[in-house]
């Protein structure tokens, strides 16, 4: 039972105002030489807003009837604004958005289908993970533009001093076992006021999976279908990463909702090892005083890592989808791609980039771990939290995870919460 | 028995008590200090987590670092435009409004004050969608009078207006009545005169309010030009990696015009709220 | 007739004219205060009573913002009943009040009294209490997440240089509460002070010398003289600061993020939390109902009690 919401009706008709008359409407666009304005809502740092900034110029200047403008958003607020602007019927015409979130968009169809704009194999130029992440019912609704993965910072100077050597390869990556001793290992010593950290600060939730599947669990069934229940895995991965918690091997104020940034604890030397993403590289480089260097995530069961990164959607509001698409293809064009993830520090997403030896400004030893521990990244994970119902789903994990972790609900107890917002909520589409 | 205090135990009780205010009074500036610590201290000493209480450094440069980063004088030109042209619309709409509540009696008097003041108790947040759609199917998006309209009737105002007006005496209106003054000659003539210190209370706190609104100017100013100090901060604040340096000095510079106008008008302010019939 | 009918209709024009200027004249002070109250109650109307009955229909309505909303009638409202975390939060709120409005009337009023006294540097006292009141919650959010910080903030590192060891502020339950309490005093004290402030000055001195010659102490003069004579000023204070304690948003959501768990979530939190993170607008609109009618019962319990202090007229 589908109602629309007919707001202007109910402006003119409740208040007797003529405020109803704002131009709305698709009004048809005319020739293509005529003066186009497209906005692009993006959060980010100086390098990428840089990186954005610079694409556009060389955009515009072959196309010099179009002007985009860049809408800085703050990150935290960055989806609220989007949603709000969409209700209004008033979002920018392109607007950036993680994996996990873009599903939401698709679904709901906020976001355009860009099928109409893009060649039938355009897809097969990007590794599978992103192209699936953008793509709802087989169409996508979004282009990817980069990605981004996690590993493990050390501080050298301090872990020399405890006498802890890092793995150098990826088949000798620590198990839980031996990280979890090295932790230890670093408390008894007192080196550092915490043994490590977890950047997941903010809400990034999804970021735990990677724990849970490198300890062979998983929320859902092979298929996504149903939920995946009765393994002990979920609970084992609960108690293991609340024990990080209970047992001083992070500070308290890592947990997901208070937004401590990691870096700064890692930079400061409160923690010798800081699990995080590759974008850290230019704040730590900038700030750390001591030597430094990123060794590979620890692994259980199994390897695993996160999928992050973001893509860029238009919006159903946008006046000219047809230039806002173009501009966003050219975006993404294997050029653009590669200045933008050198320059900012993020790995790309077209299989072309990805093998051809990029050089990145920083740190480019470290760049290739990150590139290396792209190679663990679950398929099934990303099926997980690329479903259009994660957001929803992920603001529930931040719930009962930050409870086990900051005010002692049980493992048990977690999993069962956990699995019922599975059913409840992922499932619910 | 008479209860008096000698002299000089009096000068030692406020002694003591000068004593214990300035005490107090460190305690409350500590935070701003702070903040201007941090603002001038090295870029790379701010996680240091040292003790040192002084200044470990005076890079003033950083203030001049901060205004170069980002359009601070931008984001404080619009907060100046918005928060002037709210206070002169907030200030007359309250005087108007609270007169009539004051000093007349009339049909649903106590229904529409009720209603009034408690609907706009409501925190912002609930009805921030619905504002949001009404402001944009007005076309005032993206506009100062998209941040200014929606906040120019305040609770706050019209209360205190209310609350100083009962006390002006209701024969002065009379008299003028019987002289055949028109409505509006009254209200300008003879109550705006005795409303000063009342208005000088509103202009403050208006301009305070406005110059801080941050929730209503986040989603109704999308251009970054069009930001206002406090929007502007929170970007700063929601990037990856906090300029914490530029951030202290943003939100130091975007108090001095609120510690200006309190320095120099708390006499004002002082007199004013003791003018509302609070007695 | 077509004649007759022309001089009718002239003469009901012109008595239509004269009774409109008679019906002028005669309610012009019964219009007046209406158009006193006009341009506020419009901006009122459609900039708060219109969206607040949009709320009321989202409220109805299961939407995501980015959808098409889907009439549910009232479930929102009945599923708020066994929501544990709504009334954890409206519990949360409560207690942040009662916590924070007391106790800021008390320190306000301390204040007051000893800065009315004169002394030396009066003024930059009072400017310095009063200090905080201009800040914004913003920048009061920020800077109290400096201070407050578990690793690196003053605070600790001045603890611990004293002994006394870390304090993870912001992070365990039990004190992440206390932190944003003393926050909030640390704005509202200031605010009390003034208003006390100009209450005082209001008092005439020949009350308390009425009092003195009669033998009163100093406690006695408070008792029956100060204290008697500032209810109507507490009154509005504790109004004020009861509505304050009730929108805390900004504070806790640089602060803590509501958390650690639930433990600072407030019920504005909540709300915000409904309606973004979790894109339930529908029911983000029902909690908010609520909350505004929680709003306006305390709006007019108080004004009745305020009727019967005879404070209006």
């Amino acid at each position: 039972m589908t109602r629309t919401f007919d707001r202007r009706t109910i402006l003119k008709t409740g208040l007797g105002v003529s405020a109803g008359l704002a131009v709305s409407g698709r009004v048809s666009r005319g020739l293509a030489q005529s003066p186009v304005k497209l906005t692009m809502a993006v959060w980010g740092g100086k390098a990428e807003l840089d990186a954005y900034n610079q694409v556009i110029t060389k955009y515009q200047a072959v196309h010099p009837n179009v002007s985009i403008r860049l809408d800085v958003l703050p990150s935290g607020q960055f989806y609220q604004q989007i949603d709000t602007k969409l209700a209004g019927r008033q979002a920018p015409d392109l607007f950036r958005a993680t994996y996990q979130q873009v599903g939401r968009y698709a679904m709901s169809k906020a976001a355009v289908d860009l099928s109409q704009y893009i060649d039938p194999n355009y897809g097969a130029a990007f590794t599978p993970a992103v192209w699936s992440a953008v793509t709802y019912q087989g169409k996508p609704y979004a282009l990817p533009h980069h990605t981004d993965t996690f590993a493990l910072f050390y501080n050298a100077d301090l872990l020399d001093k405890a006498g802890v050597a890092v793995p150098t390869s990826l088949d000798q990556a620590w198990t839980w076992d031996q990280f979890t001793k090295v932790a230890r290992l670093l408390k008894e010593k007192s080196i550092g006021s915490y043994p490590f950290a977890m950047g997941w600060s903010a809400n990034a939730v999804h970021r735990w999976m990677i724990f849970l599947y490198q300890h062979g669990g998983r929320l859902l069934s092979e298929d996504l279908k149903s939920p995946q229940g009765g393994s002990p895995a979920l609970v084992e991965t609960i108690a293991w990463t609340q024990s990080w918690f209970k047992d001083g091997l992070v500070p308290p104020s890592t947990s997901l909702k208070t937004a401590e940034p990691t870096q700064n604890l890692f930079a400061n030397g409160t923690i010798p090892m800081m699990l995080n993403g590759n974008w850290q590289i230019p704040f730590v480089d900038q700030q750390a005083k001591f030597k430094w260097g990123v060794t590979y995530l620890p692994r259980d069961v199994a390897m695993a890592d996160d999928m992050g990164g973001t893509c860029m959607a238009v919006s159903r509001d946008s006046k000219n989808p047809d230039i806002a698409a173009d501009f966003l293809k050219f975006l993404v064009n294997e050029e653009n791609m590669r200045e933008y993830v050198s320059s900012a520090q993020f790995l790309p997403v077209r299989t072309s980039l990805v093998g051809s030896g990029l050089r990145f400004p920083l740190r480019s030893d470290e760049m290739k771990v990150f590139i290396e521990q792209t190679k663990t990244i679950p398929e099934h994970l990303v099926g997980t939290v690329i479903m259009p119902t994660w957001g929803k789903f992920a603001s529930k994990l931040t719930d009962e995870l930050d409870l086990a972790f900051t005010s002692g609900q049980s493992p048990e107890q977690t999993a069962k919460n956990i699995e019922a917002h599975v059913k409840g909520i992922l499932l619910s589409a | 028995m008479m209860v008096t205090t000698s002299p000089e135990r009096r000068r030692l009780e406020t002694i003591g008590l000068w004593l214990l205010l300035a005490a107090g009074a460190v305690v409350m500036i500590f935070p701003i200090y702070w903040m201007f610590v941090t603002a001038i201290r090295p870029r790379d000493e701010i996680f240091s987590g040292s003790v040192n209480l002084m200044p470990t450094g005076w890079v003033w440069k950083n203030f001049a670092d901060a205004l170069h980063h980002m359009p601070f004088l931008t984001w404080a030109g619009n907060s100046l435009v918005i928060a002037v042209v709210a206070v002169v619309i907030t200030v007359s709409l309250n005087l108007l409004c609270g007169y009539a509540f004051a000093k007349f009696r009339f049909a649903g008097r106590d229904i529409l004050f009720i209603g009034i003041i408690s609907a706009l108790m409501i925190p912002i947040q609930v009805i921030i969608v619905p504002l949001f759609l009404v402001v944009s199917d007005l076309g005032l998006l993206n506009s100062y009078w998209g941040v200014i309209l929606p906040r120019a009737a305040e609770a706050f105002g019209i209360f205190m207006v209310r609350q100083f007006m009962v006390s002006i005496p209701d024969e002065l209106l009379e008299a003028a009545r019987l002289d055949g003054a028109s409505e509006l000659t009254i209200f300008l003539k003879v109550v705006l005169p005795l409303s000063k210190p009342i208005i000088a209370v509103l202009i403050i706190f208006t301009f305070m309010w406005r110059w801080n609104d941050f929730v209503l100017p986040l989603v109704i100013l999308t251009d970054q030009d069009m930001y206002t100090v406090q929007v502007g901060m929170n970007l700063l604040k929601g990037q990856y990696n906090t300029e914490w340096t530029d951030l202290m000095a943003v939100a130091l510079l975007s108090l001095t015009p609120m510690l200006v106008i309190f320095v120099f008008f708390q006499r004002q302010l002082i007199q004013g709220i003791a003018g509302t019939g609070l007695k | 007739m077509a004649d007759l009918s022309m001089i009718s209709l002239r003469e009901r024009d012109e008595t239509i004219t004269s009774r409109i200027s008679g019906w002028w004249r005669s309610s012009r002070s019964r219009l007046t205060p209406y158009i006193f109250i006009a341009p506020n109650l419009l901006l009122f109307s459609v900039f708060v009573f219109f969206p607040l009955l949009y709320a009321a229909y989202i409220s109805v309505h299961q939407w995501s913002l980015i959808d098409t909303p889907e009439f549910v009638g009232a479930q929102n409202y009945t599923r708020l009943l066994t929501d544990g975390q709504f009334w954890q939060s409206l519990k949360n709120t409560v207690v942040f009040s009662a916590a924070t409005v007391p106790t800021s009337l008390i320190l306000g009023l301390m204040l007051a009294i000893g800065l009315n006294r004169h002394m030396a540097a009066r003024t930059l006292l009072r400017s310095i209490y009063f200090l905080p009141v201009v800040v914004s919650s913003v920048a009061t959010a920020i800077i109290a997440a400096w201070l407050f910080n578990d690793n690196y903030g003053v605070i600790n590192a001045v603890l611990k240089q004293v002994g006394v060891g870390r304090v993870a502020w912001l992070s365990t339950p039990q004190w992440a509460l206390p932190s944003i309490i003393l926050t909030t005093l640390w704005v509202r004290s200031g605010f009390c002070m003034v208003v006390y402030l100009a209450a005082l000055q209001s008092i005439s001195p020949s009350y308390y010398e009425a009092a003195v010659i009669d033998g009163a102490s100093r406690p006695q003069q408070f008792r029956y003289v100060t204290w008697p004579l500032l209810r109507p000023t507490t009154f509005l204070l504790l109004i004020l600061n009861v509505i304050y304690s009730f929108q805390v948003f900004d504070l806790i959501y640089v602060m803590t993020g509501g958390g650690p768990g639930f433990s600072t979530t407030m019920i504005v939190q909540y709300i915000y939390r409904a309606a973004f993170a979790n894109s339930e607008m529908g029911y983000a609109s029902a909690m908010g109902m609520v909350l505004f009618v929680l709003v306006l019962l305390f709006t007019v319990i108080q004004w009745r009690i305020n009727r019967r202090t005879e404070q209006f007229v």
